[in-house]
């Protein structure tokens, strides 16, 4: 559906984005996540049309971007911003819309994006007597009604509060599945990208970091830049000091970890511990948790329905504790605990040059 | 204080006696200045658009040459097309001169860039990303235009108006390029000169209510269509 080989884009600011590979399958949903600045939405403009690669080659549904006219391309595909463009008319005109510009007249499948989105009742509202989420299902109806074979979202719901979100992802997810539309997704929320996507790419200075599964990605990323940005907020230096078939000694500071691993001993590697994995007691008991703690509270803060624990182990780590432990627990800042974590829960990134 | 009060009761004893001649005069000055309106609308409000959407060269400097058209002397105008037309001018050909296609074209050289300017500065503030939007749906170039002024429709409707209003009043051209001649190219602003300056104040009174009227009635029309409109938003 989608081939990018050496695509390169540098802006009037300076900025370039630089895809040295990226395919997109049919029917596959993939997430682009990164931070502010990461081209994103330069890569999503490349592939709607709308800025030219200097350089490079861009493969549309099996051809040549540049070969064939942008028009006809574009009404191949939809794209949905981020602030969802209505124009100043019924949901119903605006639903009908692409098809008006394509010179459809059948407006049969008007009915069955309304019902798809649950916009029904709307039809004969004017879109500027909407609410935002309202505005963002009539968006995506207008999108989907032509039935693309590609689907570009930048960040569509991103103005929109967590239940609305929620509502409209959960929607999407299945429209998306049924009509086996090829869609590539930006955005700079995680649980989105999870819920939406089969795929997921990390960029950063408009390159691509990372690609792969999101689970996979989020769970092992190939580099501290990605851990940073998917939520490893514990990423420590450390050295391999001793080998037992896949399971490895990493020597932090001077602390033992242990950790399932390919790499060799004497590699310097960073640990990267998901808050997720690590779990606290005021008990010794470890279970089947290969590193075990002693550890001191060193922070309490809130963090959504839970709380994030900073603790000092000899090295720095951070747990997420549901918000019953730590009233059960009695958690406060200089208790003394344990801090438990698998070996398999424990990612290992190579490091490059002098240790 | 008498003869104005004497000029108004003539003034409109003119009006509701049915002149034939002050109403000539006043079918073609709306004649004159609404079709000039509808030309400048169909010049301006493409040319304001085009300036608005595309990025050229010495842009900002062309930004500037509506912008100062918006206020050209009309005096200045009537003189230029006055000598273009004119026996020894390029456009001799056309037999323009002291007639009301002079006329028309003067108001239309003024007109223009007021509806173009009006017109392009609507167009600018319209999220560039809404045009992008539009695109995407499938649209060519010239449909994401035309949907685009359908959103800045009020503020085109505004353009209109000051369009006719900078010609409907206006008087130096008309008098240049249409010379004032009885029953050919006489226009209610010339005619309200004229009769003043003959001290026919009860005519010049009710020509000038003529004027007013109309002017109000047009405006009135077209402003209720524009709220018609910003109702339905």
């Amino acid at each position: 559906m989608i081939r990018i080989k050496d695509l390169n884009f540098t802006a009037a600011s300076g900025f370039t984005l630089s895809i040295g590979e990226l395919s997109v399958r049919e029917g596959e949903v993939l997430a682009i996540i990164g931070p502010n600045g990461a081209g994103k939405t330069s890569l999503l403009n490349v592939l709607a049309l709308f800025l030219k690669a200097d350089s490079g080659r861009l493969e549309l549904f099996g051809g040549d971007a540049g070969a064939a006219g942008a028009l006809a391309l574009r009404r191949a595909m939809s794209f949905v911003f981020s602030r969802p463009y209505l124009v100043n008319d019924t949901v119903y005109n605006n639903i009908r819309l692409p098809l008006k510009l394509r010179g459809i007249r059948d407006t049969g499948q008007i009915a069955g994006m309304l019902e798809l989105f649950k916009i029904t009742e709307l039809k004969d509202r004017g879109a500027r007597e909407l609410s935002q989420g309202e505005r963002h299902r009539v968006a995506l109806a207008r999108a989907f009604v032509t039935g693309p074979k590609l689907v570009l979202l930048d960040e569509p719901f991103s103005s929109l509060d967590a239940r609305a979100r929620d509502s409209i992802t959960r929607d999407l997810r299945g429209i998306i599945k049924s009509a086996n539309t090829t869609v590539v997704l930006v955005t700079q929320d995680h649980s989105e990208a999870l819920v939406l996507s089969d795929s997921m790419a990390v960029m950063k200075d408009g390159r691509i970091l990372q690609r792969g599964a999101p689970r996979e990605i989020f769970a092992r990323p190939v580099s501290k830049e990605v851990a940073d940005f998917v939520g490893v907020e514990t990423i420590l230096a450390g050295e391999i000091a001793g080998k037992s078939g896949s399971l490895c000694s990493i020597k932090v500071g001077d602390t033992l970890l242990e950790a399932v691993s390919e790499y060799n001993e004497g590699d310097s590697v960073l640990v990267c511990v998901r808050p997720e994995a690590v779990t606290v007691s005021k008990t010794g008991e470890s279970g089947s948790m290969r590193n075990h703690f002693k550890a001191r509270v060193v922070s309490i803060e809130p963090w959504r329905l839970e709380y994030k624990i900073g603790l000092d182990c000899g090295f720095d780590l951070l747990s997420f504790v549901t918000a019953q432990s730590v009233e059960g627990l009695g958690l406060k800042v200089n208790d003394e605990l344990f801090a438990s974590f698998k070996a398999a829960a424990v990612h290992l990134i190579k490091r490059q040059g002098p240790k | 204080m008498g003869f104005i009060t004497e000029g108004f009761q003539k003034g409109f004893h003119l009006i509701f006696s049915g002149d034939a001649e002050i109403y000539s005069i006043a079918k073609l000055s709306l004649y004159v200045s609404l079709f000039a309106t509808g030309i400048s609308v169909l010049i301006g409000v493409p040319l304001g658009s085009l300036i608005a959407l595309k990025k050229f060269p010495f842009k900002s400097i062309v930004i500037t040459l509506v912008n100062t058209g918006m206020g050209l002397p009309p005096v200045v105008v009537g003189l230029f097309v006055m000598l273009f037309l004119s026996r020894s001018g390029p456009l001799s050909f056309l037999g323009w001169l002291y007639t009301p296609a002079g006329m028309i074209l003067a108001q239309v050289i003024i007109a223009t860039p007021v509806v173009a300017g009006l017109s392009l500065s609507a167009m600018q503030t319209l999220d560039p990303k809404f045009r992008m939007q539009i695109l995407s749906l499938g649209a060519n170039e010239l449909q994401a235009t035309l949907v685009c002024l359908g959103e800045i429709r009020l503020s085109i409707l505004a353009a209109v108006i000051a369009g006719f209003g900078s010609i409907i009043s206006e008087v130096g051209a008309v008098m240049i390029v249409g010379g004032n001649m009885r029953g050919q190219t006489r226009v209610l602003t010339t005619a309200t000169v004229m009769e003043t300056h003959m001290g026919n104040f009860d005519a010049a009174i009710a020509l000038g209510l003529i004027l007013l009227s109309l002017t109000f009635l047009v405006n009135l029309a077209l402003t209720f269509i524009q709220q018609r409109k910003a109702e339905r938003k």
